[in-house]
């Protein structure tokens, strides 16, 4: 038996790294001169977390980054998850489209900013098109492939069964394709939440979190940088999480995997 | 029933299209959508000031490449991604596996690293800035950390996979510290940690290319952010595909790596 079979300790053993990692900071920081303004002092950056909280841009900040990386997901998986399955049932409109988004997906989206700020300018809708492309592709791609991979043998019983084509759809297509589906959908979501920074980050349009990460980099602000990451990587977290649970208990039905 | 050759098939379904011949195939998207860009400009649907055809961007990376602009520019971009991936893939290989070997080191490490893996890389582009100034230094850092984070994750998870039986036969037989890792661990753990590899090099590419566009002075990036705030959009246009292709490339070639590395499996 070994000290690290104890799980207090474990979590102990873990703490150990950021502690010092912190002091190291801490000790960088008070050295002051040039150090100073790359290494915030811990109180300094507590502090800046104090102000934007109370001045409630930290939840402006947020609320304004979830809400826009949610819009661009609900119309970029949307579209996405309807074409793919589309292009899945219809083999005429994959041939079509097919060799089309194939090009366009090989660009980075990033890649997509500057062309997308010279047509529509450097504005909310500018974001929202970018979070829309990321979310786009991660979540036609599952689709397509979930609904193309559906068994040959439950169309077949479909087929005996006198399925409609609705009925088919309900209730064979989109029963076999769900685990798909709800991967692509944890993709986009993950691709937006980045992408939505990043556009925030690039573009700058009114507010966000990424908006005021840009502004506290020309401030020369480090403090409120790490303020708004630690946000940031929080929130990512918890929709992590969130959606690990929603996918388990969506799935609940299928056999546990391996 | 032959396969259409541009079909919408999800990558993973089938191997890497190698045994078709992949360039011809590969080459069907994009000239499909330059047919219809070229379509869309000759219809007169757009301005010139929107959207200009597909001829005249040509004409744009002609005139950059004969310039030797272009040259430098990607020149430039790819030798900040090979320096900043090689940084980034030897950390990550090393911190993978040191903490998967170790159970002391996986305890006191991988917390932090779990922690910081939660912050999407473009995050710290402003602390990098802010950190080493626009300099090559940010550049080479924020694609080392784009690799590191991946590869990282890939060495520790293809390390922890390996059956334990494999260790305890080795420890039957004696086997010495560098018999294990040469003839045991490497290659057992070569195929997840290529995929590591690849996820990393095309993110790193996205990542230096948002790093360029943020603050630079030269790059692929900085010359799609010039021609933006010149209104040339030949010029972007040109730095998207020019992105693209390259993007694409690298994809391409790490597949391909990646099948040649692993075809042990199948056999």
């Amino acid at each position: 038996m070994s000290l690290l079979d104890h799980k207090p300790a474990r979590f102990a053993v873990g703490l150990v790294a950021p502690a010092l990692l912190l002091a190291w900071w801490q000790w960088q920081a008070s050295r002051g001169g040039s150090n100073a303004v790359a290494f915030a002092s811990l109180s300094t950056v507590g502090g800046a977390a104090r102000e934007l909280i109370v001045n409630g841009t930290l939840l402006a900040d947020a609320a304004a980054t979830l809400q826009r990386a949610f819009t661009g997901l609900g119309i970029g998986a949307t579209l996405g998850i309807a074409l793919g399955i589309a292009m899945a049932m219809w083999p005429l409109l994959d041939r079509l489209l097919g060799p089309l988004l194939n090009a366009l997906r090989q660009v980075p989206m990033i890649g997509w900013l500057p062309l997308i700020g010279l047509w529509f300018g450097s504005d909310e809708g500018s974001e929202l098109i970018v979070i829309c492309l990321s979310a786009f592709f991660p979540a036609m791609l599952n689709a397509h492939a979930g609904v193309a991979q559906v068994e040959r043998r439950y169309l077949e019983v479909g087929q005996i069964y006198g399925f409609s084509a609705s009925q088919r759809f309900r209730r064979i297509l989109l029963p076999a394709a769900m685990p798909m589906l709800l991967t692509g959908l944890t993709q986009s979501l993950a691709f937006a939440w980045i992408a939505a920074i990043a556009a925030e980050l690039l573009m700058g349009a009114s507010v966000g979190l990424g908006v005021t990460m840009q502004q506290a980099q020309t401030q020369q602000r480090l403090d409120i940088i790490l303020v708004t990451i630690a946000v940031t990587a929080a929130i990512g977290f918890a929709i992590n999480q969130l959606v690990y649970r929603i996918r388990s208990s969506l799935l609940a039905w299928q056999a546990p995997a391996q | 029933m032959a396969t259409a050759p541009a079909s919408f098939l999800p990558s993973g379904s089938r191997r890497p299209g190698f045994k078709l011949g992949p360039l011809p195939q590969a080459l069907v998207p994009p000239l499909a959508l330059f047919a219809v860009w070229q379509l869309a400009c000759l219809t007169g649907l757009f301005p010139e000031q929107v959207l200009v055809p597909p001829s005249t961007v040509a004409r744009t990376l002609a005139r950059l490449a004969a310039s030797g602009e272009l040259e430098r520019d990607v020149g430039v971009s790819l030798r900040r991604l090979l320096v900043g991936f090689g940084a980034g893939a030897l950390t990550g290989l090393a911190f993978g596996a040191a903490t998967a070997l170790s159970r002391w080191t996986e305890a006191a490490l991988w917390p932090l690293f779990l922690l910081l893996w939660q912050v999407p890389v473009i995050a710290f582009l402003p602390v990098l800035v802010l950190f080493f100034g626009i300099d090559e230094t940010f550049k080479i850092t924020i694609v080392a950390l784009a690799t590191f984070f991946p590869v990282a994750l890939a060495t520790f998870d293809g390390i922890k996979s390996v059956p334990r039986a494999w260790f305890e036969v080795a420890q039957v037989y004696r086997t010495r510290l560098p018999d294990l890792l040469w003839r045991i661990l490497v290659p057992a753990t070569v195929p997840a940690i290529l995929t590591g590899l690849r996820v990393a090099i095309t993110r790193a590419w996205v990542v230096l290319v948002a790093g360029e566009l943020l603050a630079a002075d030269s790059g692929i990036g900085q010359l799609m952010e010039t021609g933006r705030q010149l209104f040339q959009i030949d010029v972007v246009l040109a730095g998207v595909i020019t992105s693209g292709v390259i993007g694409f490339l690298l994809d391409r070639c790490a597949r391909a790596l990646e099948a040649r590395a692993t075809r042990w499996k199948d056999a």
